[in-house]
């Protein structure tokens, strides 16, 4: 997939290049509104990654732009404003998704891979995990015919690991990840290991589950095979 | 307490009446006055017709020889009587007082005119009287008239007041209404107040001035806030970027990899500090909207969920008392959810294993009250003292919370006009209680 990042903070802009490089997407930099449009006019992208506080350009602009030239192209605001009208505004103009600094580059990663499913409408495949199969579709973890009992919160864990496979994933990164910003005061690193141990349970009733990994002092992390 | 309104009203029946009592109370003498002068002026007309009489007629009708006093004549009731006699000569009368009769054995005091005739050389007195109880009677029934107008007219202008002063008034309760109204000093001045009283017309500008100033200064206090969260979240973006992918390479060895991880778990608290600081910046300043009408029961059921793994883990016993459904209007439900979030996940992280954590839900006539009670630590009165302070419940544990939650908890109340108060003693365990305002429509 080819992407653009428009980011005028460069570092950053390196950053999330070198994460998605390595997921095998195209990736593009603008550093300026002025250079992400003319980008825009001669390539076709089909992920706009859009910081909204650009020096030059009125970033809801350049959705505007773009969707007239490119219908197609998907929008993901990343902004330090965390203003709501902004969201709002650029949620209106046809933003797909919208995503506060600072974010983790793997939930940016899960974030285009959500919204590229819901564009393209790529079938959700079946996961396959150990002796279990995770069905994205139905939101559903099988072993054989048998459905594993485990909440939305559970699910939601699982399958973020999945979606980073053989990535460690830290606590707090995975804690965002299922509770947003709104409760970050309340992080207690706790919580994702009493989620984990409430999984590992649930999963060793019916099979071993050797590949939902602890990463000793960082975090957790799914191996697979593949 | 009372009404401008009410006030000024009182002030004008008050007056009025003791007008009126000093009116009443003088009133006998004023008419006394008015009748005898009256009375008096009467007297006179007749007297001069009696003597136009007398000079039209001759005295002989009048003096009858045989009787030693003279002329005489009453009317039926008494009220009236003239007499003319015979008196000694050389002296002169011409006064009005009040003399008694005795007439047919009765005695009657009469206001008389005593005035001396000469009439071909003799001396005549003539005498024309008036009842005094006749006098006294119209007397009576002038009063009477004058009570009946009195207190008619101060209903009247009590009635003509009351509206008048409502209509003077009215700016005033615009402009109360008005500062009622703004929840927000953010607030766009409404279009000056239309009236013909300088005192309200001055107010109005002067309150909408100062509604000017603050907003100007809310709407700075905003831009800081948007700046700031700029101005640091992008640096600790590029910061937390740059980790995560080192942290993606495989030549690490796992004290590396540790070190990386705490980097980022540090960075992580700066983001939550940050973030939380800002919240209670964007609600102090009313950033949020309260559009969201929220099932309480329904949501202190979300939120006991949510942490149930937690107390679980715990080996807390968690009870939860809801009633039927009560809808909150005009809240903002995900600060809501954060407020008793915060609350009840503090009573999960103090409270030893085996302990209890009961949740009660209530409508109590049309108010909620929720109530979070735990059998953990409890505080001292001086932790309990600080504890909606920023950053005083800062734990020493890095890897949880920020020390901000219950400080987020009291602004996210403060918002939603939702008064909190807690009871706690060390080892006898916390008590939250929020008290939620009457719906408003």
């Amino acid at each position: 997939m080819n992407v653009l990042i428009v980011e005028d903070e460069k570092s950053l802009a390196n950053e999330i290049a070198l994460f998605l490089k390595r997921e095998n997407f195209l990736c593009d930099m603008a550093h300026t509104g002025t250079e992400a449009s003319e980008k825009i006019a001669v390539n076709l992208y089909d992920f706009v990654l859009l910081d909204l506080g650009l020096p030059d350009y009125d970033g809801l602009d350049l959705i505007k732009e773009a969707k007239e030239i490119n219908a197609d192209v998907s929008f993901i605001i990343i902004t330090a404003r965390g203003a709501v009208e902004d969201r709002v505004r650029g949620l209106d103009l046809g933003a797909d998704d919208y995503i506060p600094k600072p974010f983790a580059l793997a939930e940016l990663h899960a974030r285009i891979m959500a919204v590229a499913r819901r564009k393209f409408r790529i079938s959700s495949p079946d996961i396959t995990l150990g002796e279990f199969v995770m069905n994205t579709g139905a939101r559903k973890l099988m072993h054989g015919n048998t459905e594993v009992e485990i909440t939305k919160k559970e699910f939601d864990l699982l399958y973020y690991l999945v979606i980073n496979k053989n990535r460690v994933l830290a606590r707090h990164q995975l804690y965002e990840h299922i509770w947003g910003n709104a409760l970050d005061d309340q992080y207690d690193s706790n919580f994702i290991d009493v989620h984990i141990k409430n999984i590992r349970r649930k999963l060793n009733a019916h099979a071993p589950s050797p590949w939902l990994e602890t990463v000793r002092g960082v975090g957790y992390r799914i191996s697979t095979d593949s | 307490m009372m009404k401008l309104q009410t006030k000024l009203a009182l002030f004008n029946l008050l007056s009025k009446l003791v007008f009126s009592a000093l009116f009443i109370g003088f009133l006998p003498l004023i008419i006394e006055r008015i009748n005898i002068t009256q009375t008096d002026n009467e007297l006179i007309k007749k007297r001069e017709e009696v003597i136009s009489l007398i000079a039209e007629v001759g005295i002989g009708p009048f003096v009858m020889e045989d009787t030693a006093t003279g002329f005489g004549s009453y009317n039926i009731l008494k009220e009236e009587y003239i007499s003319l006699e015979r008196a000694p000569a050389g002296e002169e009368w011409n006064y009005i007082d009040i003399s008694k009769r005795i007439i047919d054995d009765e005695t009657i005091d009469y206001r008389v005119l005593h005035y001396s005739l000469g009439i071909n050389g003799e001396a005549y007195l003539l005498e024309i009287g008036k009842s005094l109880s006749s006098i006294t009677y119209s007397a009576r029934n002038i009063r009477n008239l004058i009570l009946v107008f009195l207190a008619f007219f101060i209903i009247v202008t009590l009635i003509s007041d009351l509206s008048y002063t409502a209509r003077l008034l009215k700016p005033l309760r615009i402009i109360t209404g008005r500062l009622r109204e703004t929840s927000s000093p953010a607030f766009d001045p409404a279009e000056p107040l239309i009236t013909s009283t300088e005192d309200f017309v001055r107010l109005d500008r002067t309150l909408r001035e100062m509604m000017k100033k603050i907003g100007e200064l809310f709407r700075k206090e905003k831009e800081i806030t948007v700046n700031i969260s700029h101005e640091l979240m992008t640096p600790v973006s590029v910061l937390r970027s740059k980790l995560e992918n080192m942290l993606l390479r495989d030549d690490l060895d796992p004290a590396t990899e540790a070190g990386i991880e705490e980097s980022l778990r540090t960075l992580h608290r700066l983001k939550a500090l940050v973030n939380s600081m800002l919240m209670i910046t964007r609600i102090e300043s009313r950033q949020y909207l309260k559009e969201d009408s929220v099932d309480l029961q329904g949501l202190v059921r979300e939120v006991t969920e949510e942490l149930a793994p937690m107390a679980e883990d715990g080996d807390l016993n968690v009870i939860l008392n809801c009633g039927s459904s009560y809808t909150f209007l005009k809240a903002n439900r995900p600060l809501l959810f954060s407020m008793i979030y915060n609350v009840v996940n503090n009573a999960v992280q103090h409270t030893p294993p085996g302990g209890r954590i009961e949740i009660t839900g209530r409508d109590n006539d049309g108010r909620f009250e929720l109530s979070v009670c735990d059998t953990g630590e409890g505080m001292s009165p001086e932790q309990l003292d600080r504890l909606f302070t920023r950053f005083s419940n800062r734990p020493s544990n890095s890897s949880t919370g920020t020390g901000i939650g219950l400080a987020i908890t009291k602004s996210i109340a403060d918002f939603h006009d939702i008064a909190v108060r807690v009871l706690s003693a060390p080892g006898k365990g916390t008590q939250f209680f929020f008290f939620f305002p009457v719906n408003s429509l």
